[in-house]
């Protein structure tokens, strides 16, 4: 019988998953995805005190799909790219699932920690070879095909001049999961917006556009936002930016001070949509209509 | 120019005999208040945390008052601290004031660099006694306000203690060199003898982890340790000014072994630094139940990463070692009253234990 292998979907699930998901399969797993996140998963996930919602939803995710699995693939990303680090809440979700569920099947917790040796990968995706009795050379050269048919980004879709366009920045854990996010993608397309999210932006780009800060920003993944932001508003390729963050989300608390002084520089309207599990519906469509019409009225300025 | 600093605790005192020895005009900022408080919270953005906006009041303060330059840190995450600098300086810019920024990273390199700069044509013998009659002061403070702990609940005189605290600050502030700071610690180590004290009682000890800036700033943290005192518990900080300095900037051998076993302590609880002091704080509650402590309470700022992932799994340390822990989240709307009663539950809850295990019960009673 093969390994049932669970991954939770929710935090870097939605940078990795893909590659993660074919990883695991080609080395001889099943895996098992958990579901589109609910309220129940919320509510799951407010066993945890104060961390943020996608770690709350992450943590519901992690419960909902341990029930019938082997192992829970919850990797450690400490760091992700060179002299960086990842959130400390991501660096410490192994040790708060092994805490607070009980009863929790075996974690394929492997520490992933690019940050002075980019080689550290390779002995994680070997630890994962060993779990599941996987040679050194195949699980590597499974990586190494998994890897490379991953998606490639896609190039930054010219503006419709036509149509409003608004850059949605946020972390894609939290604009791309609909219950976290109220939906907003789809509530923005239905208003005739053309939406440009941060990964469209390509990666390159992103990190020139951030390479104008005094200081670079620590966390990899924030680093990201801030340079596709800066691109998007320069030149100006939309006519508003959104921040889209959750309470108590540390990092964001200071990039978006920082896209927010970008944006009033340049004149570009920015807003601040800070998320929570106690957001309603109504409040939430109307902040996003009152924005809209302002852009729409800038323009026929 | 005229350098500034952010407030810690008695940080100040350390900084300013520092600078000062190294030829800058220094001025620390006036002391944290509310109006500190309400401008950093006025300014910073909303989702920051505590320090971040009281730094920033400090910074605010002092330059109206006239500094010019900023001496603040840096750091390489993940906790925010690190990224604090950079965007505290562009607010101060939109607020229109005009002052330098220097920034210390933890780069050994940089920070020999901006040594250079600031004390331009210094010999580096001045330079290290500087470092060195700054790191006295630190010592002996510190090594006083532990002691200070071991006598608030036992004094016969209210008041006392504080008395002498202020005091012993008061000294060695103004201390002109090694031997004068070292007859003001003996005068007050005289002194904290003679205390007239109350024994006989079995004291509960509690324990203080958590993160450094609000343990070692009384403002922020309301004073807890006074207030513990009084109501006479024996309270045991695990965060000192000097414990810092040696551990992550001298790396000295001795601090940094104790460090590493509290930390050993914590690994079947937290498997990996998640920057802060989640380690220690976790290490040093399973290190307290082996000293047979009472209980635990963990202070930090509303909204930390690491202390965050560290109340997480303290319920679980707290369920195996068999201990309670009572985790305190501070920002700038907590008040006294709240905070006093939660302590004073925690108490009874303390003595309530022990008279549960059969040991005399014996506390003093609120003063």
């Amino acid at each position: 019988m093969k390994i049932r292998i669970g991954i939770p979907r929710g935090l870097l699930y939605y940078y990795h998953g893909r590659v993660w998901e074919d990883f695991l399969c080609k080395l001889g797993a099943e895996v098992i995805i958990s579901g589109e996140t609910s309220k129940k998963t919320l509510q799951y996930g407010s066993a945890l005190d104060e961390v943020c919602l996608p770690v709350k939803a992450y943590f519901g995710h992690a419960y909902e799909v341990s029930h019938d699995v082997d192992y829970l693939f919850v990797p450690r990303i400490v760091s992700a790219a060179k002299g960086q680090y990842t959130c400390p809440e991501m660096i410490g979700l192994p040790d708060m699932l092994r805490s607070n569920i009980s009863n929790l099947p075996k974690l394929i917790e492997i520490t992933v920690n690019l940050r002075n040796d980019w080689r550290n990968l390779y002995h994680a995706v070997t630890t994962v070879g060993k779990i599941l009795n996987v040679g050194i050379a195949a699980s590597l050269y499974a990586w190494y095909q998994s890897w490379r048919s991953r998606q490639q980004q896609t190039c930054l879709p010219i503006a419709n001049s036509k149509n409003l366009s608004i850059g949605l920045i946020g972390h894609p854990y939290i604009i791309y999961d609909r219950q976290i996010s109220m939906n907003v993608l789809d509530k923005l397309s239905k208003l005739g917006i053309n939406v440009v999210t941060p990964d469209m932006v390509d990666a390159d780009q992103a990190k020139n556009s951030a390479a104008c800060l005094d200081k670079k920003i620590f966390w990899c993944y924030c680093s990201h936002l801030v340079g596709a932001a800066f691109a998007l508003m320069q030149p100006a390729q939309v006519d508003g930016v959104i921040l889209m963050t959750s309470f108590s989300c540390g990092p964001d608390s200071l990039i978006g001070e920082i896209i927010k002084g970008r944006a009033q520089a340049l004149n570009i309207p920015f807003m601040l949509l800070t998320i929570d599990e106690h957001m309603a519906e109504a409040g939430f469509i109307t902040r996003l209509e009152a924005f809209i019409d302002m852009l729409g009225r800038r323009r026929q300025l | 120019m005229i350098v500034t600093f952010p407030h810690m605790g008695t940080m100040h005192i350390t900084l300013r005999t520092l600078f000062a020895d190294l030829g800058l005009e220094v001025m620390p900022p006036p002391p944290i208040t509310k109006k500190t408080r309400d401008l950093g919270a006025k300014y910073a953005p909303e989702m920051t945390c505590l320090p971040f906006k009281i730094t920033l009041g400090n910074f605010i303060e002092s330059l109206e008052q006239g500094a010019d330059t900023i001496i603040t840190c840096g750091g390489v995450g993940p906790c925010r601290l690190g990224y604090y600098a950079e965007v505290q300086k562009n607010i101060l810019k939109e607020l229109g004031f005009k002052f330098e920024l220097i920034i210390i990273e933890p780069n050994i390199i940089e920070v020999l660099k901006t040594l250079y700069r600031l004390t331009p044509g210094k010999s580096w013998k001045r330079i290290y006694t500087a470092f060195k009659l700054a790191g006295a002061k630190m010592t002996a403070l510190d090594s006083i306000e532990e002691k200070i702990c071991c006598i608030r609940p036992r004094e016969k005189v209210s008041g006392i203690a504080d008395l002498l605290w202020q005091q012993a600050v008061n000294g060695i502030e103004v201390a002109r060199d090694i031997d004068n700071v070292k007859t003001v610690t003996e005068v007050f180590n005289e002194k904290m003898n003679k205390v007239e004290l109350e024994w006989g009682y079995d004291l509960l000890r509690i324990g203080i982890v958590g993160e450094i800036y609000v343990m070692l700033e009384p403002f922020v943290n309301q004073d807890i340790v006074r207030h513990l005192g009084k109501m006479g518990v024996e309270v045991h900080k695990t965060m000192f000014l000097t414990d810092y300095v040696r551990v992550h900037l001298q790396r000295d051998r001795q601090y940094y072994n104790a460090y590493r076993e509290i930390a050993d302590m914590a690994k079947p609880y937290l498997g990996h630094y998640v920057g802060g002091h989640a380690i220690k704080s976790i290490g040093c509650a399973v290190q307290m139940s082996k000293a047979g402590l009472d209980g635990i309470i963990q202070v930090f700022p509303f909204n930390c990463m690491p202390e965050i992932i560290a109340k997480n799994i303290l319920p679980q340390v707290s369920r195996e070692v068999n201990m309670p822990i009572l985790s305190l989240a501070f920002d700038e709307q907590s008040g006294e009253a709240g905070l006093l009663t939660r302590l004073e539950a925690f108490i009874d809850l303390l003595e309530y234990r022990r008279g549960q295990k059969g040991k005399s019960s014996a506390i003093k009673g609120t003063k």
